[in-house]
């Protein structure tokens, strides 16, 4: 890692350190909070306890502080300053995996998934962020090219990346040591955005039906290429021009769930900028389509961007919800035989309310036999650095995924976020389970479709 | 009060590192129940995970004199769990094993913190029904609903937690174990221990498991929604459809500002005007279910419903319950404080009832929600108000004393489920004979007689 850094310096990135120099720094972004529902929300919390038969980590360690019911009444303590902010408080806020999925058992429809990214962003704005909090997000994630171009040499090293057609044996197990223990996938190369053409035509012959964006966000771009290739190709299919607008970022949701909105903003403005001019948006991950979909949240009502962001939220699209949009119909494809079971991303299912959509896709695949596993909205335990940061829970509630995937006798399980493929390959592979994890859009590429060209809609 | 010192790292012997909170923000959420008025913070948290672990964990309470205070999920709505002396919190969350399910005998065992909604699924699976609902159940722990000897809308057909008690593994205070009752659906060996404690509100003994009494889940479900424009002919129709020999699984009733509420949710085309609705559900065989709906829609036709709507298919029949859970919702997403009672009167005295909450709500200029079980009695008169508006809530408190007085004067009881706690404390004395109380305070000192477990509740 250390290597890696220097060699960076020595390259010109210095962009990176500049950041740790400039200190903390907390500016106005960052304390405009208005976005984040008001801390009343919490209060209106009736300690019912729903929210313990939903959440995924109560289901580990039934802790009350880690349920919504206890943290919300922690962070409305410690807001009016009543309790001690350091220590077991931060830990509590990290302890919400940020599924959402309590949001939808509440009777009183209490954001609490919102409530702890406000709580931590209060904390970060009163206390700010530690050295390696503030080199991760401010000093790389916020420069796209900069995570390129690390991201780019890291390809070179042996095994930690898989070229097209040649895989290699699993060095990435080695780069595991830093996400203790979760099995990371390797780096596409080369990335995305290098084997697709800025513009794709619609498929030859396929009547036209419009030009859309393509945004692969961060795990698609450097770990699903293919994935996002297949995508392109069959959003081509479907009779679209896809563009790959230059300029795009991270999402920002990473750092917006660890609390630094201030970065969040900056990356939400260039991505606002970049994908505005187009009539609509399609992403292939969950987290980017649930952060691209609230970008008008994280500006204050005064600031015109606001406007801006929200209409630009209008046309955001998960790919599956796009492909099956009202008076769209996804033909009947044939597809090789294979039982397919799907789970649901947090971001898709609670932050975005899509349940239907993907299945409705798996449905149409001829020779695709779908079966619904249990519990196939719950949680795959990864949210992001909370898989690292709370390994024990997080292989809990994998544990409880794999069996219920086990249980359905799929030969493939498919989702439709590059954090649940992770989470899931790791999974799969530490239980091991004959079962392949896929990408939607790889389900519908060549590979399964055995090169059958049908169109995808009628 | 403070702990002797070493409490704690005796505990950790007892229940492992992970097993012991001591962090004062990890405390402070275990100081509250389900209501809005009581909060204390316990010295330390243990989640047992063994009974061994409950009785080496009591020894060590009895031997040092501390308070142990019993906690499931916590979803109570009495007072009950809270810690008000301080203490140890015993929470039950990580005993949660379904031990058998035993078919062929109609009984289930299981350790006491497992939550309902998962017994329940787990049921299913066998083709058994276990009836007492709680509201809580999607959280609430078979220890908690056993302690507090919850019920909810099925108790009409099929009572509460403890018609389906038949045994239990308890640790009393002193740290020794005993197995209490069986698994037999007839047992008359001496005093119904079980019984005793069921509904003991945590004070007399630590429940570890329990052995519980289940049925063959009813073939066919049907739900029927009438609406009326007077309440006081809501609560004949129940009358009249009991003496008719129907027995509803559940009878439930919502007043005028639910039915507004589930308008704005939830539309079901209902008057906007309408007193009451009825929400009724009958099981059992399919042809007995066909023959008792046409015998309810013919009863409340003759009592002058105003319309009257079997449910056409499972899914109409979901709608309905989905917005009465609407409904219910509503009422706590419309005031920033709630105070939910369980008041409980003589099936006939209903409307009566009723009329006296409404009375209270127009004397002190509150808005008072009626949802309720109106087969069994049972009515929470929901008082919307704010905890931060010292002067509304105070009106508020006066009208809940009111209810109160006006259930017992009815020849109703304080709590039909929710259970006494801190709650309805000073209460108590009205409730029950001088005498009762008493007898209460011996038995407790049977069982625990330097009164460790869960102090300052009840009397």
């Amino acid at each position: 890692m250390e290597h890696l850094l220097l060699t960076a310096h020595h390259n010109g990135y210095s962009r990176a350190f500049n950041t740790l120099r400039s200190g903390q720094r907390v500016t106005e972004i960052q304390k405009n909070m208005d976005y984040l529902t008001s801390v009343d929300d919490a209060s209106r919390c009736m300690k019912c306890g729903f929210c313990m038969s939903s959440c995924p980590v109560y289901g580990v360690d039934h802790m009350e502080s880690h349920v919504a019911r206890g943290r919300n009444l922690l962070i409305q303590w410690a807001n009016k300053g009543e309790i001690n902010t350091e220590g077991t408080y931060r830990d509590v806020l990290s302890f919400c995996i940020l599924c959402g999925r309590c949001e939808a058992t509440c009777p009183a429809r209490i954001s609490s998934a919102t409530l702890a990214v406000q709580a931590r962003a209060r904390l970060v704005t009163q206390k700010g962020l530690n050295w390696t909090e503030q080199l991760v997000y401010r000093g790389i994630l916020k420069h796209r090219s900069l995570v390129a171009r690390l991201l780019g040499l890291a390809t070179k090293i042996p095994g930690c990346s898989i070229n097209e057609g040649k895989p290699l044996r699993h060095l990435a197990d080695f780069a595991s040591i830093f996400s203790r223990g979760l099995a990371l996938p390797r780096l596409s190369s080369p990335f995305l955005s290098q084997r697709i053409p800025l513009r794709t035509l619609p498929l030859f012959g396929i009547q036209r039906r419009g030009e859309v964006a393509f945004f692969p966000g961060c795990g698609l771009e450097f770990f699903f290429a293919d994935s996002g290739k297949d995508m392109v190709f069959a959003l081509a299919e479907a009779g679209f021009e896809v563009v790959n607008p230059f300029g795009q970022t991270c999402c920002g949701l990473a750092v917006q769930s660890a609390g630094d909105l201030e970065t969040a903003t900056l990356m939400a403005r260039k991505n606002i900028d970049v994908l505005s001019s187009f009539a609509a948006i399609v992403t292939g991950c969950a987290t980017c389509s649930a952060a691209l979909k609230r970008y008008g949240d994280l500006f204050s009502p005064k600031d015109p961007i606001r406007e801006k962001a929200r209409e630009l939220s209008q046309k955001i699209y998960d790919f599956s919800e796009f492909l099956v949009r009202p008076g769209f119909n996804p033909r009947q494809i044939t597809a090789f035989p294979l039982r397919v079971t799907y789970h649901d991303p947090c971001h898709l299912r609670w932050h975005q309310g899509i349940h239907d959509a993907p299945r409705k896709i798996l449905h149409a695949l001829e020779g695709v036999t779908f079966i619904e596993m249990k519990g196939a909205d719950t949680c795959c335990g990864l949210g992001g650095s909370f898989g690292i940061k709370h390994r024990e829970i997080s292989l809990a509630i994998q544990a409880k995924k794999i069996e219920a995937i086990k249980k359905t006798n799929a030969q493939v399980v498919v989702t439709s976020c590059p954090g649940c493929l992770i989470q899931l390959m790791d999974g799969v592979r530490r239980h091991q389970l004959p079962i392949k994890v896929m990408h939607i859009a790889q389900l519908l590429g060549r590979e399964t479709r055995g090169n059958v060209k049908q169109p995808l809609f009628f | 009060m403070g702990l002797p010192k070493g409490t704690t790292e005796r505990l950790r012997k007892i229940a492992g590192e992970k097993g012991v909170l001591t962090s004062p923000v990890d405390l402070l959420t275990y100081s509250y129940d389900g209501t809005t008025n009581w909060e204390a913070k316990p010295e330390v948290v243990v989640f047992p995970t063994t009974t061994d672990q409950v009785s080496e964990i009591m020894k060590l309470a009895t031997q040092d004199v501390i308070p142990v205070t019993v906690r499931g999920a916590g979803t109570n709505v009495s007072g009950g769990s809270i810690p008000v002396l301080g203490g140890i919190v015993l929470c039950t969350t990580r005993m949660n094993r379904i031990i058998a399910i035993n078919a062929a005998n109609f009984s289930a065992t299981a350790e006491v913190g497992v939550v309902l909604h998962d017994l329940n699924q787990e049921l299913v699976k066998h083709r058994l029904f276990f009836p007492p609902d709680p509201q809580s159940f999607l959280a609430a722990t078979l220890g908690g609903c056993v302690s507090e000897n919850a019920g909810g809308p099925y108790a009409v057909k099929y009572g509460v937690f403890k018609h389906y008690l038949l045994g239990m593994r308890t640790v009393l205070p002193s740290g020794t174990i005993i197995d209490l009752g069986g698994k037999t659906m007839k047992n008359v060996t001496g005093y119904d221990l079980p019984q005793l404690i069921c509904g003991s509100e945590g004070t007399l003994a630590v429940i570890t498991q329990v052995t519980l009494r289940l049925l063959p889940l009813p073939q066919a479900h049907q739900t029927v929604l009438a609406v009326f424009d007077n309440v006081v002919t809501a609560g004949e129709t129940v009358q009249r459809i009991f003496a008719s020999g129907i027995m509803p699984a559940k009878i439930e009733l919502m007043d005028n500002w639910l039915i507004q509420r589930i308008e704005e949710v939830t539309p079901l085309g209902l008057p906007l005007t309408a007193e009451a609705i009825l929400l009724f559900e009958l099981d059992g065989m399919s042809e007995a279910v066909k023959k008792e709906t046409e015998g309810v829609v013919d009863c409340c036709k003759k009592t002058g419903a105003i319309d009257v709507r079997p449910a056409r298919d499972a899914n109409e029949a979901e709608n309905f319950w989905t917005a009465r859970r609407a409904g219910f919702s509503a009422i706590f997403g419309n005031a920033p404080t709630v105070l939910a009672e369980d008041v409980t009167v003589p099936i006939n005295r209903i409307p009566e009832l009723i009329g006296r909450i409404r009375r209270c709500a127009r004397t002190y200029n509150l808005t008072i929600v009626i949802i309720g079980h109106a087969g069994d009695g049972n009515l929470h008169p929901a008082i919307l108000t704010n905890r931060k508006d010292p002067a509304h809530y105070a009106r508020a408190e006066k009208a809940l004393d009111d209810i109160f007085a006006a259930a017992l004067d009815l020849g109703g009881v304080l709590s039909g489920e929710h259970g006494i706690g801190l709650e309805k404390k000073r209460f108590l004395k009205q409730a029950l004979p001088a005498e009762a109380i008493e007898l209460l305070k011996e038995i407790k000192k049977v069982f625990d007689p330097k009164g460790i477990l869960n102090p300052g509740k009840i009397w």
